[in-house]
């Protein structure tokens, strides 16, 4: 789509030509850096940004010319917009902000005369005389005619001032344009990119645990947000993975008020003499609606601590984004171009993986209880233990994104938990945990002075393997612990417990001095 | 091969009138000298038509943030009497009450008929509500709440619809004379924006520059004559923590002092709330290299792998650098995709910068490349002296070998000392804080940092 209108307005000025919409365009989104992994989208206020290219053909006349851009985003940072392709180059950039709007009408027909039109509620009849405006929009509108100086809306008559035109530099959006002058009159394809604000995308991954209990199907969408009022159709679609650096904009210069509030003088009346008024309690809240009774279809669900919900397997996609490597960042490509619809989210497969291998643990913290308190039994976090390696099934780079875990039972998958995942390089551990275990409980016990002892019990018909950090403070350490394998610079007491049983641990630690 | 475009700022038209913004304004000759913190001076020359002898010149259209107290005034065989800077605005509300003591006309309209009644009032006050005497009655205007039209005589003086510049002169002659007028002002301001485009293969950087005017005086200066002048003219600090090494090189461009200009080289019209970007550095094919740093902030380490920062360095050197000194602003960093499209991957903001200096821009988190500090031990010797030890995992699982900076700070507290006692690659000790090592790291591959640090006190 492409609409040209050359205007030619006087002979100094450049002439102006309109470019109202890209031919092709590209998206890139960036995550938003500060928001966790958990932390879902929130399509109001999105935090990340896009690059957006931008393919264009405008027939440039020879001379001076001013290229205006429409249909750019309208979170555009305008100090990143760059312009390449034009035969004369850029002379220069603007970005005007000076809306046409009812405040704008007035400041721009300062000085100038308008047309005043009163219509009389009883006839109904239209009187219209000429105006000047003499002061606003700011604090009120004050007008010049062949009476005298009055203000407008302050009569209580119906009264409105008419235009001739727009005045000049007024426009529906803030709007870029660049000032190009070019040798001869020429057909120029150009193209057009910025960042722009409100924008955000992240991971979600699916991880349905197979039959066998040891292995993984992980299936991952990217879910990208647009949260500005243009849509970007049949772009050439990516996302980009890792956290670059991002520099607080200057803001973009905030258009003037558009709204005209017309103020009067003081306008106090006799029966109005002030005398102090309650302020008004703000209505009440509307009585909470009652949740609509669940129609019974012979299910009784009696605890909700679990969803239990039907889900089809890891589903199959058709279209898969393709990873690249963009410097020290990963770039995801939707293979074929997509509409990115305005205030709207799109979800687009980018990683399926089926038979992932992986470990239970059931993981503890061992740590006396405060002085004061009775030590109590700990819930073990339950961890999901992937090899982020090709000969584990899996070898390739992991955004950072929310991971629901799904397990089947019979027919249907139950939601076994919820993890984050970071930022996962090839080659690293992934240490997913998932949900706790109330099953496997540990409780540690003091003996004697630095005498403890530590048990594990699972109440699991099947043995399980616990990972404990005995989470002393390094100098109290003393013998065995000394010894054992570290885990984070901390002794890691690793035990299987078997089947409905306990497994315990005794060690001594130094006094504190 | 490096092109350069300095001195002139690079631009390629013959003398354009930018479009108007306003097609009236009562500026005359102008020009407008701007700063980076975003305070400014305005000289606008207007041809003005004197009388001989003391009166009052007005001068609309000043920037609505002048600063009063900077204004000089000089003309041919004028002096100044006073000086006046009106920013009462013109308002209805302004306007009754001015009009307090004096006389206006009202026109009421008949609600039925609409037929219309004048009548001449006096405005006795404006307090809450407006009182009128009208021949022998007092009554409160529109207290009926029936229209009522209020027609004033004339504006009262010093109610501007714009804010407006006064000054009283003695003129030896009467006729027509330019008189020029300077001020400072605040709301125009100006920063650097910066394109690099780089090639990581061919370790190159193209580099384009833009200043990037802001106006929020309210005012709309038209066809100005413009100079920006980069530098700190206040003491405010300049943020250089991105110059590894400041150089000492002089750029081949204007100066004024310790300032560089950048003049404009045709005049612009710089509207009020825009954002207007001209170009002035443009330099392609400079050498520039990636590095990467990791930075441990305590002898306690941490359990988890962080990302390394990804770091373009860079020269403003005359041989093998940008060839220029920079003025303070963001540097957008782009890098090719696979099919060639320049894409964003990070940016950063620089201070002023000399020609010759060295640059470390931050650009993001490197996505391959982590790094884990774990103190894997510590013990007490003594009670003054503790031995830790520090255990660093450096992974890459990108396809090249790299080189990480890994920086141990934290290490040089008032009251302590520390040492270290024993280490498995060689470190530097670039600040009593920091240790350093050049860690390379193989593609695909790990590599580990093993050293016992001695606290004492």
């Amino acid at each position: 789509m492409l609409a040209l209108l050359p205007l030619i307005l006087q002979a100094a000025t450049p002439v102006i030509v309109t470019s109202a919409a890209p031919e092709q365009v590209a998206v890139t989104v960036y995550r938003d850096p500060e928001r966790a992994a958990d932390v879902p989208l929130d399509l109001g206020w999105l935090g990340g940004r896009a690059l957006v290219t931008e393919t264009r053909t405008i027939d440039l006349p020879a001379g001076p010319a001013q290229i205006r851009f429409e249909g750019v985003a309208d979170g555009i940072v305008p100090v990143s917009a760059i312009v390449t392709g034009l035969p004369g180059g850029t002379v220069e950039t603007n970005r005007d902000a000076r809306l046409l709007s009812p405040a704008g009408l007035v400041d721009g027909s300062l000085g100038r005369i308008v047309h005043l039109r009163r219509t009389d509620p009883v006839t109904g009849k239209v009187k219209e005389e000429d105006a000047r405006i003499v002061a606003g929009p700011a604090g009120g509108i004050v007008l010049k005619t062949v009476d005298g100086i009055l203000a407008l809306g302050c009569s209580g008559l119906s009264e409105t001032p008419t235009y001739d035109g727009v005045p000049q530099g007024l426009s529906a959006r803030p709007t870029l344009s660049i000032v190009t002058t070019s040798p001869q009159a020429v057909r120029a394809t150009i193209r057009l990119s910025y960042l722009a604000d409100e924008f955000d995308w992240q991971a979600d991954y699916i991880a349905r645990v197979g039959e066998d209990g040891r292995t993984l199907d992980l299936f991952a969408w990217a879910t990208l947000a647009n949260g500005n009022a243009t849509s970007f159709r049949d772009a050439e679609t990516m996302a980009v993975a890792g956290k670059p650096e991002a520099v607080e904009p200057p803001r973009a210069q905030d258009a003037p008020d558009p709204a005209v509030s017309l103020q009067c003088w003081p306008a106090g009346r006799t029966h109005e003499i002030p005398e102090w008024m309650p302020v008004p309690p703000p209505p009440l809240p509307p009585p909470p609606t009652a949740p609509p009774a669940p129609a019974f279809d012979g299910d009784i669900i009696v605890t909700a601590q679990r969803r239990q919900e039907k889900l089809q397997d890891v589903p199959i996609a058709v279209l898969v984004a393709a990873q690249e490597n963009l410097g020290d960042l990963k770039l995801y490509r939707i293979p074929e171009p997509v509409t990115v619809a305005a205030n709207s989210q799109k979800q687009v497969a980018f990683l399926t993986k089926r038979g992932v291998p992986f470990q239970t643990i059931h993981a503890l913290l061992v740590q006396p209880a405060p002085a004061d308190e009775e030590p109590t039994p700990q819930d073990a976090d339950i961890l999901l233990r992937l090899h982020n390696r090709e000969k584990d099934g899996l070898g390739l780079p992991m955004p950072s994104g929310r991971v629901a875990v799904m397990a089947p039972r019979g027919d249907r998958d139950l939601s076994v938990g919820e993890g984050r995942l970071p930022d996962t390089a090839v080659g690293q551990e992934v240490n997913l945990p998932v949900a706790k275990s109330a099953q496997v409980q540990g409780l540690l016990i003091a003996e004697g002075r630095g005498v403890w002892r530590y048990e594990v019990s699972n109440a699991n018909p099947y043995p399980v393997t616990v990972e404990a950090v005995i989470g002393f403070p390094q100098d109290q350490l003393r013998g065995a612990l000394r010894r054992m394998e570290r885990r984070n610079g901390l002794p890691l007491w690793q035990v299987t417990v078997p089947a409905n049983g306990r497994q315990a641990l005794s060690f001594r630690t130094k006094d504190k001095d | 091969m490096i092109r350069h475009a300095t001195g002139a700022l690079l631009m390629l038209a013959p003398a354009v009138a930018p479009v108007a913004a306003t097609a009236q304004t009562a500026q005359g000759d102008l020009s407008v000298t701007i700063y980076n913190g975003g305070r400014s001076l305005v000289s606008d020359t207007r041809s003005t038509v004197l009388t001989a002898g003391r009166q009052k010149v007005e001068f609309p259209d000043v920037s609505a943030q002048i600063e009063p107290a900077t204004v000089t005034l000089a003309g041919e065989g004028i002096g100044i009497v006073e000086q006046n800077f009106d920013f009462d605005l013109l308002t209805p509300a302004k306007l009754m009450e001015k009009a307090v003591g004096q006389t206006v006309t009202i026109v009421r309209s008949n609600p039925a008929t609409g037929a219309e009644t004048r009548e001449t009032a006096k405005v006795l006050a404006a307090n809450g509500g407006v009182v009128l005497q009208i021949g022998n009655r007092i009554e409160v205007l529109r207290d009926d709440g029936l229209p009522v039209r209020v027609i004033f005589d004339k504006v009262p003086e010093n109610l501007r619809a714009r804010p407006t510049l006064s000054v009283t002169v003695e003129s030896r002659t009467a006729g027509t004379r330019p008189l020029s007028l300077s001020y400072l002002t605040g709301g125009l301001g100006w920063n650097a924006d910066y394109v690099a485009l780089y090639d990581r293969s061919a370790g190159r950087i193209d580099m384009q520059g833009w200043i990037t005017l802001t106006n929020n005086t309210g005012t709309t200066f038209t066809n100005a004559d413009t100079l920006l002048v980069a530098g700190q003219t206040s003491a405010a600090r300049n943020q250089t923590r991105t110059i590894a090494r400041p150089g000492t090189q002089t750029a081949p461009r204007e100066r004024l002092g310790d300032f560089y200009l950048y003049p404009l080289p045709q005049r612009t019209t710089i509207a009020n709330a825009q954002t207007k970007q001209v170009s002035f550095l443009d330099v392609s094919g400079a050498p520039a290299r990636t590095a990467y740093q990791y930075r441990s902030g305590s002898l306690n380490g941490s359990d988890a792998f962080g990302s390394a920062t990804t770091i373009l360095k860079f020269s403003t050197a005359r041989d093998a650098g940008l060839g220029d000194a920079l003025p303070a602003g963001t540097v957008r960093v782009y890098m090719r995709d696979q099919r060639g499209a320049a894409q964003f991957v990070g940016e950063n903001s620089i201070g002023h910068t000399p020609m010759g200096s060295d640059l470390s821009v931050a650009t993001g988190s490197a996505f391959d490349i982590k790094v884990r500090a774990v103190a894997a031990s510590r013990e007490k010797v003594s009670d003054t002296k503790a031995r830790t030890t520090m255990r660093y995992t450096l992974t890459n699982a990108s396809p090249e070998p790299v080189t990480v900076d890994l920086i141990q700070s934290g290490l040089g507290w008032i009251a302590t000392e520390v040492r270290i006692l024993s280490e498995s690659l060689p470190s530097e000790r670039p600040s009593v804080n920091e240790a350093r090592w050049a860690v390379p790291v193989p593609a695909n591959g790990e590599a580990e940092v093993v050293a016992v640090f001695e606290t004492r006190g």
